[in-house]
């Protein structure tokens, strides 16, 4: 008796942080996300009371759509630009702040990381003037190395104004995950180095040997977390540098076009049938990656 | 007179400066109590319809604030407020209105009384939607408040929805081209009066070492309004009705040449390098900035543009305005109206008071105001030459009441085809596509829209 007493006891303390915390959750995610996929099979502008059941139209209509197959691209290009941006450069600033005792190495990591605490519009902003024609810093910068005044449209050529994204982006993401490799570097033993020493292993066969496997579940995580925020997040850089996909759908992604569709153009249906899409894309994305990189860690090991 | 009598007169006097200052006096919480308004002459004095049924009850009013600013609003609501006392009105008002009511419309609790102006808020959707309240036999007899029919005062009509109206345009402004008459003054050019002055002078402007164009390639449809749908009426020998059969979806009329000839006028902007190249990439502000800063010399846009750029025009700055400059030699100016709308929704609670405000704003008095707190005509007409509206405004008004102006009624475009025609002329303006590829890639969306 005194045994059940206490497992009820136990089981109420145990309950009370999850009902409240799975409630919000319910509310606040479940119940949106189930709201837009409701949504999604109806043809209605967002405005209107009235809305008609159309079952799957929507999501016939997004395969016949070279829109969505081009912001679908993109989106890719942004995450495979961004994962091996953000990781190259912020695995090496958080090993050359952490194995190199660098007296400077805590007002770097405050520089590094001061993109983190910006929000992203003030990025966007940033950036726009940056890539000014007329008055944008880079050209300005150029125009020193030149005879001739530089006046690049960095963000007006079709083919490559997708390239132009990934600079800011990356630049805002470095900080953030530079700081979860330093912690995950700092964490493992010194006598792994010294042993490596005394071995004659140099500092790239001790970072090859030591330093990546180790960290290898935080890289693990780092990738998948960089694919989930550019695939759900890249809207507000896209919104507010090419004003949602210009020139011409050239940068349209799929978050971007999502909020043309519902917003702009009033179907919020196929807005909503796009969402739905972004979630599926985003789970076999992150599934396919997790696979790919547990048979990773394994080979590694 | 005796210090009572001076005391007495005193007191009085200092009573009605006081109460004319708090009839001149805004105020600005978003709900008005009923008695806090000291009437105003003018509005009292009008024989109102309202003030023939008692208005009363609460009475929302929803308005974007954007570049004409929220003057007018502020004083409109005050005399009509003054008028009728026991009426609550409440403003819900501001540059991102639109989005924050919406909810609300697809609730079905809408206001009393719409603005129809700025993003996320687009008459033809509204229409298509339900939401607008009918019009149409309310119209055909509707007095203002100083008992002038208010369809005999329109410039412009309401646009017609399948035969019916529901929205009326209050402010009526245009699109063209804008340029600064004290720079050409001092550079001794002359203002263009055909496309064939607008080339020889850009190439002038050009050898200055000032880009002739920009525009706001982020929203195209400055340059589709601007100079795009002045050039295709042009083309079309001054007739704006294939403008009009476009906007229904009219197939036959995007086989129209007038299209194509429209087109190529951006094209030779374009490839005499009168485009500023960095348009494609600049949203509105930036592009009146550079137009301001004297790096561009000619910049389509509205008649909104000097009251919104108000606080960064540069001394001696001085706005010449032109209707259109695709016109070939000897033809008329086409003016491409953008017109701003009110209407009451369909399922306002309070319709009466929407009607009586509706004939309120409806008057003179009102169109005048609003020209000069706002800057830009209204759809009243009247002579705004005494008026104490700035110069561009008349000079615009007077192109609006020429003889040999076109005017082009306000067309809206189904939203598809609309985002279809700005992504098509921007890749129009970078030499990505023809006129041909822009009439084909267009021309898919109008289909789609019929089906």
């Amino acid at each position: 008796m005194k045994t059940n007493a206490k497992k009820l006891k136990r089981n109420l303390f145990i309950a009370s942080f999850i009902i409240p915390t799975f409630l919000f959750f319910c509310v606040f995610t479940i119940y949106p996300v189930i709201q837009a996929l409701q949504k999604s099979f109806y043809d209605w502008s967002g405005m209107s009371e009235n809305s008609e059941f159309i079952g799957f139209d929507n999501f016939v209509e997004i395969f016949k759509d070279p829109i969505i197959l081009r912001a679908i691209g993109n989106d890719y290009f942004l995450v495979v630009g961004k994962v091996i941006g953000i990781m190259i450069l912020a695995t090496f600033f958080a090993v050359a702040l952490t194995r190199f005792k660098l007296r400077s190495a805590g007002f770097f990591r405050a520089i590094f990381f001061i993109p983190n605490v910006i929000s992203v519009v003030v990025i966007g902003v940033l950036w726009n003037f940056i890539y000014n024609p007329q008055i944008g810093f880079l050209n300005a910068f150029l125009s020193l190395f030149t005879e001739k005044k530089v006046d690049i449209t960095w963000l007006g050529f079709p083919q490559h104004t997708i390239w132009m994204l990934l600079p800011p982006t990356i630049w805002a993401g470095i900080g953030f995950y530079m700081i979860l490799m330093i912690a995950a570097i700092v964490n493992i033993p010194a006598s792994y180095y010294e042993a490596a020493n005394i071995d004659g292993a140099g500092q790239w066969s001790q970072f090859r040997h030591i330093t990546m496997p180790l960290i290898w579940e935080q890289i693990k995580v780092s990738v998948v977390n960089i694919v989930i925020t550019t695939l759900n997040g890249s809207f507000v850089i896209v919104q507010l540098m090419t004003n949602g996909g210009q020139p011409d759908n050239t940068t349209q992604v799929m978050g971007s076009y999502l909020y043309r569709m519902a917003f702009q153009q009033y179907h919020f249906g196929y807005g909503a049938a796009i969402g739905v899409m972004i979630l599926i894309v985003s789970l076999i994305t992150t599934f396919i990656l997790q696979r790919v990189m547990r048979q990773e860690a394994i080979e590694m090991s | 007179m005796n210090m009572k009598k001076w005391s007495t007169i005193g007191l009085a006097t200092s009573m009605a400066l006081v109460a004319a200052g708090c009839g001149k006096a805004t105020p600005t919480e978003t709900t008005k109590p009923a008695a806090s308004v000291a009437p105003t002459a003018a509005a009292s004095a009008a024989p109102t319809a309202a003030a023939a049924k008692k208005l009363s009850g609460d009475f929302e009013i929803q308005y974007f604030v954007g570049g004409y600013g929220d003057k007018w609003w502020k004083a409109v609501i005050a005399d009509f407020q003054a008028a009728n006392p026991d009426l609550k009105i409440k403003e819900s008002a501001g540059p991102k209105i639109n989005e924050q009511m919406k909810p609300r419309w697809i609730a079905g609790n809408p206001p009393d009384f719409v603005y129809i102006d700025g993003p996320e808020l687009f008459d033809r959707q509204l229409v298509t939607d339900g939401q607008l309240d009918d019009l149409t036999d309310w119209l055909k007899d509707a007095k203002n408040v100083d008992g002038e029919k208010i369809m005999d005062l329109l410039a412009q009509k309401p646009q017609e929805f399948d035969g019916k109206m529901y929205n009326i345009p209050f402010v009526m402004s245009a699109w063209g081209i804008f340029y600064d008459k004290a720079l050409f003054k001092d550079k001794g050019w002359a203002e263009p009066k055909d496309f064939e002055d607008f080339l020889a002078v850009s190439e002038k402007i050009k050898g200055a070492g000032i880009n002739p164009f920009i525009h706001t390639g982020k929203y195209p449809y400055y340059i589709n309004g601007g100079v795009l749908y002045p050039a295709i009426v042009s083309a079309n020998n001054n007739d704006y009705k294939l403008l009009q059969d476009m906007s229904t979806n009219n197939l036959e009329a995007w086989k129209n040449p007038a299209i194509i000839k429209g087109l190529n006028k951006i094209v030779q902007m374009r490839d005499k390098g009168y485009i500023d190249k960095a348009s494609v990439q600049i949203n509105h502000t930036d592009s009146q900035s550079l137009f301001l800063q004297h790096k561009d010399a000619f910049i389509p846009n509205g008649l909104w543009l000097p009251n919104e750029m108000a606080k960064d025009v540069p001394g001696g700055f001085d706005f010449g305005f032109l209707p259109s400059i695709t016109q070939d030699k000897g033809g008329k100016v086409v003016a491409n109206t953008s017109t701003s709308t009110f209407a009451i929704p369909k399922k306002a609670k309070n319709k009466d008071a929407a009607k009586a405000f509706m004939q309120f704003v409806f008057s003179k008095k009102q169109a005048s105001q609003w020209a000069e707190l706002s800057g830009a005509p209204s759809n009243v007409k009247g002579d705004i030459s005494s008026s104490k509206a700035p110069n561009f405004v008349k000079d615009a008004a007077k192109f609006l009441s020429s003889p040999d102006t076109v005017v082009v009624p306000t067309v809206s475009f189904a939203a598809d085809v609309d985002k279809a025609m700005q992504d098509a002329t921007l890749a129009l303006t970078i030499g990505t596509i023809t006129p041909e590829q822009w009439v084909t890639r267009v021309t898919e969306v109008v289909a789609k829209q019929k089906k």
